[in-house]
């Protein structure tokens, strides 16, 4: 997709979201009629107004097919991201020390990094200076350190 | 003071802003890793520490951070952070001619004089302007949110268009919306998830927008071969070039004054500094090909940011640029909301976390002196190690502050979006000032539409206000007058 296609629909957006802004502030009620509202409303009327000027000048100066590349490789960003949702799944019941011992890895392997012995003395050193640093020494409660 | 002075100087206090510092110094050497990002991802730590200490913490990183980004940039043509380009500039062309040691130390030198200065700028000022804030009503505090705003359009650069910096602004202020009105205590936009009750928590959003994101940046880039010839060369002690001084003043009071002004931040202090440097130098021609002036003044400059920015975050609740955007959440995490209380009932945290910006800097330039070849390697660390370590620290200061997994997806959420928005334009900082600006905002424009009965004269009214009117179009009209320039340039050429 270009690059300039996606700046329009995120402007398109931001007109559509202005305007249910702007008439959602119909169901506020008592005092904030007066004040909130009338804050949503200033909100609203700016966002989209910009949003329209912007989308104006795009539609009518903007020749470029440049593409939007949000990441040159795909892989590694999805790996990234995947692996990131399953850690903040897990670390909830396991604690922080535990996933992270295999997310820190896991990951290093997925970006590409094929030196255990660096990869194991950088988890291990990452854990130890999070236990002797934040917990040990700053007394900061970490999320499972307990069990 | 001596009670200020015995709380900074005692042994853990002193350890906790050495750690700080040293960390920040790592994380300043490591390009793709910022100031913002580090403060940003501690602040949730902080939580549980002592607020003195914790406050202490990420001063230290603050100051170590900003210093940090010019080791690799001398050395290896690698600027840790954006703020350290301009060093680059100077600094590589002089490691290849063997002078490395005295770039590495004008910069060290440099960096400490400016952070000094600035911090000492903030202590004198600071409780004097947070004094003048105790006269300003909701009106005023509307028109402070307004100044902020008007901070935003500065933002906007090559990168980033005016009105998008302002959509981006505007947007920030939109989400800082969702969650409970406090007028009518009814739920606004809040999906009927109860973890939006409270509205959407600053720190995920900053942790997302300024740590997240970059990892994500760099877990899909290619990497670049570094040439790191210039570690392996011999480095000669040398004096300090003659008529440095001035160069280091000059960027010293720039980056200052530029820290001050909300929304500006130090990569904008640096090259202005840098700038005015080569104007007043008697060596021009030199510039660009190792002028240590050029790197003293940019060190100075980006350093100077530092207490600059602190004046209008710790007393009006304008953070200065991001990074003070994020000490901002971890006062206010520590129940320490920004104005005129902070110098007096809780002079006891705020007196001893400004001083030890002055130990921060002492520490760096021990750090600098000593050990600045060697912190350069920290810049070749492969992103693929840093990647994950960051990504973990994310997760979990996203998580601590709340104890909810659903900060943690916000988090993950404002980095995909954030990531989107900054590839098409958007300025992040914005975003985020918004983001804080926003409640600010919306208290004073509610609470002064109710005393002045629903008339928006009250905005117009007392003397301060008109101030603060004569302030905000002082700081729009530069912004506008250079975008009418360069959309003006565009259209002649294009």
């Amino acid at each position: 997709m270009t690059k300039k296609n996606v700046d329009r629909a995120v402007l398109a957006l931001l007109i559509v979201m202005a305007v249910l802004l702007y008439y959602s502030t119909a169901s506020f009620k008592g005092i904030a009629i007066k004040t909130s509202a009338k804050y949503v409303q200033f909100l609203a009327v700016f966002i989209g107004g910009l949003s329209v000027v912007q989308l104006g000048h795009s539609l009518l100066k903007e020749r470029s097919y440049d593409l939007l590349i949000l990441t040159e490789n795909w892989p590694r960003f999805l790996a990234l991201l995947i692996s990131l949702i399953a850690f903040a799944l897990v670390f909830e019941h396991l604690g922080f020390f535990l996933p992270a011992a295999i997310f820190i890895p896991l990951v290093s392997y997925l970006l590409g990094y094929r030196r255990p012995v660096v990869i194991g003395l950088t988890t291990v050193g990452v854990l130890g200076f999070v236990y002797l640093v934040f917990v040990q020494m700053l007394s900061v409660n970490l999320p499972g350190v307990t069990y | 003071m001596m009670e200020y002075l015995a709380i900074v100087f005692s042994g853990p206090a002193l350890l906790t802003i050495a750690i700080g510092t040293i960390a920040g110094v790592a994380i300043g050497g490591m390009p793709g890793l910022t100031a913002t990002m580090a403060v940003g991802l501690l602040v949730p730590f902080t939580y549980t520490m002592d607020p003195t200490m914790g406050l202490m913490l990420l001063g230290g990183i603050y100051c170590g951070a900003m210093y940090g980004g010019s080791i690799p940039a001398i050395l290896l043509n690698t600027p840790g952070t954006p703020a350290a380009v301009a060093t680059a500039i100077e600094g590589y062309p002089m490691s290849k001619k063997g002078h490395a040691g005295m770039a590495l130390k004008v910069s060290v030198i440099a960096s400490f004089v400016g952070g000094s200065f600035s911090v000492f700028i903030l202590l004198l000022f600071a409780p004097v302007l947070a004094r003048q804030a105790l006269a300003f009503g909701p009106a005023e505090t509307f028109l402070l949110a307004l100044m902020g705003l008007a901070g935003i359009i500065s933002i906007a650069d090559e990168n980033s268009s005016l009105i998008k910096a302002l959509i981006a602004g505007l947007l920030g202020m939109i989400i800082a919306v969702v969650g409970t009105d406090d007028m009518s205590g009814s739920q606004r936009y809040t999906m009927g998830l109860i973890e939006l009750v409270d509205g959407v928590d600053f720190m995920p959003a900053l942790i997302g927008l300024f740590s997240m994101i970059q990892m994500f940046e760099l877990a899909g880039m290619h990497v670049q071969k570094v040439d790191t010839s210039t570690l392996h060369k011999k480095q000669k002690s040398e004096p300090m070039p003659k008529g440095i001084s001035k160069h280091i003043a000059l960027g010293s009071g720039t980056g200052t004054v530029i820290g001050i002004l909300p929304g500006e931040g130090a990569t904008i202090a640096a090259f202005i500094s840098y700038n005015l440097s080569k104007r007043i130098s008697k060596t021009k021609e030199l510039f660009g090909k190792g002028n240590p002036e050029g790197i003293a003044a940019a060190e100075a400059g980006n350093n100077g940011c530092v207490g600059g920015s602190l004046v209008p975050t710790l007393t009006l609740g304008i953070p200065g640029n991001s990074v003070a955007a994020a000490l901002m959440g971890a006062f206010i995490i520590h129940g320490m909301i920004p104005g005129p209380d902070l110098f007096t009932e809780y002079a006891d945290r705020t007196y001893p976390f400004i001083i030890s910006m002055f130990v921060a800097n002492g520490v760096f330039l021990i750090v600098g002196l000593a050990f600045a070849p060697y912190l350069a390697r920290i810049a070749l660390i492969p992103p693929a190690i840093m990647v994950p370590v960051v990504s973990a620290f994310a997760v979990l200061g996203s998580y601590a502050l709340n104890n909810s997994v659903f900060d943690v997806y916000l988090m993950i959420a404002f980095a995909l979006g954030g990531l989107v928005l900054k590839k098409l334009g958007f300025s992040l900082e914005a975003l985020i000032l918004g983001l804080i600006l926003g409640p600010i905002a919306e208290g004073g424009f509610t609470q002064g539409m109710i005393i002045g009965h629903g008339s928006p004269w009250i905005f117009f009214e007392s003397n301060i206000a008109k101030v603060m009117w004569m302030i905000i179009l002082l700081l729009l009209i530069p912004p506008l007058y250079s975008y009418y320039k360069l959309v003006r340039g565009k259209a002649v050429t294009g």
